[in-house]
C-alpha cells in the first residue's frame, strides 16, 4: 500500500517536472515574479527582525531613569544640584549627571550623538555595550592631556581616522579641540553606537561650551526593577519642571514609532502578495484549450479526479520550492552584503543616525514558517483548489 | 468480460436546434472472448457505440452493464478505474499530447497505478516493440507520421493488459502491411482471452479470419445484417 502510494506520488511528480520543462517560459515567468515576492517579504521580515534585536540591546543600555529639564516643553539644561535632592530617595543605586548632544560634522554632513559621562573610563564597559579595545593601542606620550573617546564605526570611518588615532571637532565659537580615540565599539551593536561619541563629562562640557554646573540630563539606577515607577513619581514630584523618562516609556515610544514603520511596510508587501495569489488564482481558474484536451486525455486513459489534482499540486509546489529557495536566499544576500538598502528608508527615515550601520541579521525559525505560510501556503490554496474544476473535465470531451 | 447493452439510446444536445439521435435502441451482446467488428459509414454512430461501452459517457437512456454489472449504477470514481483497468481504448483521432514523447504517451496509463520507473519503463518499452516503434520511443509524438502514431496509440491502449480492448477505426491510418501486422496483434489477443469491438468500414478489418462476428449500423441503429 505505502509502496502503491509512493510510487504513485512519484510517478506524477515525474509528469508534473515534465509538464513543467514543456511550458517552460511561461512557468519560469510565474517563478521570477513569486520569487521576487518572496525576496521582498523576506528581505523585509530579515531587516525588521535584526532591528528588533539592536532595539532590545539598545534598552539594555538606556538607563532606569533619565530625568531631563523642560522650558515651554523644549529640553534644555539642567542645574546638577538636583543630584542633592535625588540622592534623598530610598531607593537609588546610582545618579549619574550627563551632557549629551549632537555634533553636525559638515564636511560629511552627517549628525554624530556625543556623550559625556562622568564614570567615562576605557577600562570600563558601557552597560549592554561591547567595546573593541584590541582596535586602538594604548595612547602615547605625545597624546597624553587629549580628551580620550570612544568611538562609533560609522564615526570612525566618517573621520577617515585609518592609522591615526588624533582628531578635532570645532567648539561652538569655531575654536578646535583635539581627541584621541581609545577604543572602537564593536560593529554588532552598530545600530546603537554607528554614530556614538563618548567622552568623560567635562570634555562633553568643554565641546558644547556648557557652563559648569549643568547638565542635559541625570540618569538614575534604581536597586529594585519593580520600584522604577514609585521612584519615578517621587522624582517628579521633588524636582519642578522636569520630564522623567523611565525605561519602560522609552521602550513604548520606540515600539510605537518602530511598529508603525514596520507594520505599515508590511501592509504594502501582504498587499503585493496577495495581488500575487490573486494572479495565481486567475491562472489556476482560466486554463487553456489544451490545458484542458491534456486533461481530457488524462480522465479518459483512466486518471482518478484526484490524480489530476495531485498533478496540479506538485506544479505548484516545485514553482513554490523553486521560487521560495530564490527569493529567500536573495534576501539574505540582499540584508546581509547590501545593508537591505531597498527597505532602510521606509525602516530607519525617522532616524537622525545618518553614517552607514552594519546589520546584525539572525535566522530564526519562526520567521521562515511565517513567511512560508503567507506566500506559499496561499499560492498552494490558490492553485490547487481551482484545480477540482479542471479535474472534473469530462473525459468524452476530447473524443 | 462480457458486454450487454439493452435499449440503448444516446441524444446530444436534445432538444437543441442541433439535437442529435445517436444510437437509437441499441440491443448488444458481446461474449467473452469474442471479437466483433461494427461497421457502418461516417457519423453512423460507431464512436458513440464504443464510448458507452467503454464508459466515456453513459447513454441517454438504456442499459450498459459489464459482466452484468451496470455501468449507469457505478459513481465517476469507478468508471474511472473500470477505464484504467479493464479497458484499452484506440481512439480514431489518436488523443495524444503532442509535445510528450512517444514513451511519455504510451506510459501515461501507467503512471496513477504506482508502478516503479523500473516496471514503468520495461512495461512500455515491451509495448513499444510490440508495435515496432521504439525508434521513435524518444520523439516527440507531435513529430511523427499518422501511422507510428496509431501505432502508439494502439500500445498505449495495451499496456494496462485490460480485459476489453476498444478500437475505434484503428487501422484508419495504415497501410496493408501495418493493418494486417494490427490485426496478427489481435488474434494474439483474442488467443490471451480478451474482448474486442473494432468500429471499422477497412475490409482487411471485417474481412479478417480473427473477427468472430460483423454488425452493421446505420443512422444509430444495430443490425445482424448490411442494411440495403
Amino acid at each position: 500500500m505505502v509502496s502503491y502510494y509512493l510510487g504513485r506520488q512519484a510517478n506524477i511528480l515525474d509528469y508534473a517536472l515534465g509538464s513543467l520543462r514543456r511550458r517552460a517560459g511561461r512557468n519560469s515567468a510565474v517563478v521570477i515574479i513569486f520569487a521576487l515576492v518572496i525576496f521582498l517579504v523576506s528581505s523585509f521580515s530579515l531587516l525588521t527582525t535584526a532591528l528588533r534585536e539592536s532595539a532590545l540591546r539598545l534598552l539594555l543600555s538606556v538607563p532606569d531613569i533619565t530625568i531631563q529639564q523642560m522650558s515651554a516643553g523644549r529640553q534644555i539644561s539642567l542645574a546638577e544640584s538636583a543630584v542633592d535632592e535625588l540622592e534623598k530617595i530610598f531607593g537609588i543605586k546610582e545618579i549619574r549627571p550627563r551632557i549629551w548632544g549632537y555634533y553636525f560634522d559638515e564636511t560629511n554632513g552627517a549628525n554624530y550623538t556625543v556623550i559625556g559621562d562622568p564614570n567615562f573610563s576605557i577600562q570600563e564597559q558601557l552597560p549592554g555595550l561591547r567595546i573593541d579595545y584590541s582596535s586602538e593601542p594604548a595612547p602615547g606620550p605625545s597624546e597624553s592631556g587629549l580628551s580620550p573617546v570612544l568611538l562609533g564605526e560609522a564615526v570612525r570611518n566618517n573621520l577617515d581616522l585609518g592609522d591615526r588615532r588624533r582628531f578635532s571637532l570645532f567648539r561652538p565659537d569655531l575654536s578646535l579641540k583635539s581627541f584621541v580615540s581609545v577604543g572602537a565599539f564593536e560593529s554588532s551593536t552598530a545600530l546603537l553606537t554607528a554614530d556614538l561619541i563618548v567622552m568623560d563629562l567635562a570634555a562633553a562640557r568643554d565641546l558644547f561650551a556648557i557652563p559648569e554646573g549643568e547638565v542635559t540630563d541625570i540618569l538614575v539606577s534604581v536597586a529594585n526593577p519593580l520600584e522604577i515607577e514609585t521612584i519615578a513619581g517621587k522624582i517628579d514630584g521633588r524636582l519642578d519642571g522636569v520630564r522623567v523618562l523611565t525605561k519602560e516609556r522609552i521602550a513604548k515610544t520606540y515600539r510605537v514609532a518602530f511598529g508603525w514603520r514596520s507594520g505599515f511596510g508590511l501592509a504594502c508587501l501582504i498587499g503585493a502578495v496577495a495581488a500575487f495569489i490573486i494572479l495565481a488564482w486567475d491562472r489556476a481558474t482560466g486554463l487553456s484549450p489544451d490545458q484542458k484536451r491534456e486533461v481530457g486525455i488524462l480522465r479518459a486513459l483512466g486518471w482518478q479526479v484526484e490524480d489530476v489534482i495531485t498533478l496540479r499540486f506538485w506544479e505548484s509546489m516545485v514553482i513554490c520550492a523553486l521560487a521560495f529557495g530564490f527569493g529567500y536566499v536573495l534576501a539574505w544576500i540582499h540584508v546581509l552584503y547590501f545593508d537591505a538598502l531597498l527597505f532602510r528608508p521606509v525602516l530607519l527615515g525617522w532616524s537622525v543616525l545618518r553614517p552607514p550601520v552594519s546589520l546584525a541579521v539572525q535566522f530564526r525559525l519562526t520567521d521562515l514558517l511565517i513567511i512560508f505560510s503567507l506566500s506559499v501556503l496561499p499560492y498552494l490554496a490558490a492553485t490547487v483548489v481551482p484545480a477540482w474544476r479542471s479535474a472534473t473535465i469530462r473525459p468524452d470531451s476530447v473524443v | 468480460m462480457k458486454i450487454e447493452l439493452s435499449a440503448v439510446e444516446k441524444w446530444y444536445n436534445r432538444g437543441l436546434p442541433n439535437e442529435v439521435h445517436a444510437l437509437q435502441q441499441i440491443e448488444l451482446a458481446v461474449a467473452e472472448n469474442e471479437v466483433v467488428c461494427i461497421q457502418g459509414p461516417s457519423g453512423s454512430g460507431k464512436s458513440t457505440l464504443l464510448c458507452i461501452i467503454g464508459a466515456l459517457f453513459g447513454p441517454t437512456s438504456g442499459r450498459a452493464a459489464i459482466d452484468g454489472r451496470s455501468l449507469a449504477r457505478l459513481p465517476d470514481r469507478f468508471l474511472t478505474r473500470y477505464r484504467r483497468e479493464l479497458v484499452g481504448f484506440i481512439f480514431q483521432r489518436f488523443q495524444i499530447i503532442e509535445e510528450l514523447t512517444v514513451a511519455a504517451n504510451v506510459a501515461l496509463p501507467l503512471l496513477p497505478l504506482g508502478v516503479s520507473l523500473r516496471e514503468r519503463r520495461q512495461r512500455t518499452a515491451e509495448a513499444l516493440e510490440r508495435l515496432n516503434i521504439s525508434h521513435r520511443s524518444s520523439f516527440p509524438a507531435g513529430g511523427i507520421s499518422g501511422g507510428e502514431l496509431q501505432r502508439a496509440v494502439i500500445a498505449r491502449a495495451l499496456i494496462n493488459d485490460p480485459a476489453i480492448i476498444l478500437a475505434d477505426e484503428p487501422t484508419a491510418h495504415l497501410d496493408s502491411r501495418l493493418s494486417l501486422q494490427f490485426m496478427n496483434i489481435i488474434e494474439e489477443l483474442k488467443v490471451a482471452g480478451k474482448t474486442i469491438v473494432i468500429a471499422s468500414h477497412d475490409p482487411l478489418v471485417f474481412g479478417h479470419p480473427v473477427i468472430d462476428r460483423c454488425l452493421f449500423m446505420r443512422d444509430g441503429r444495430l443490425t445482424a445484417h448490411r442494411p440495403d
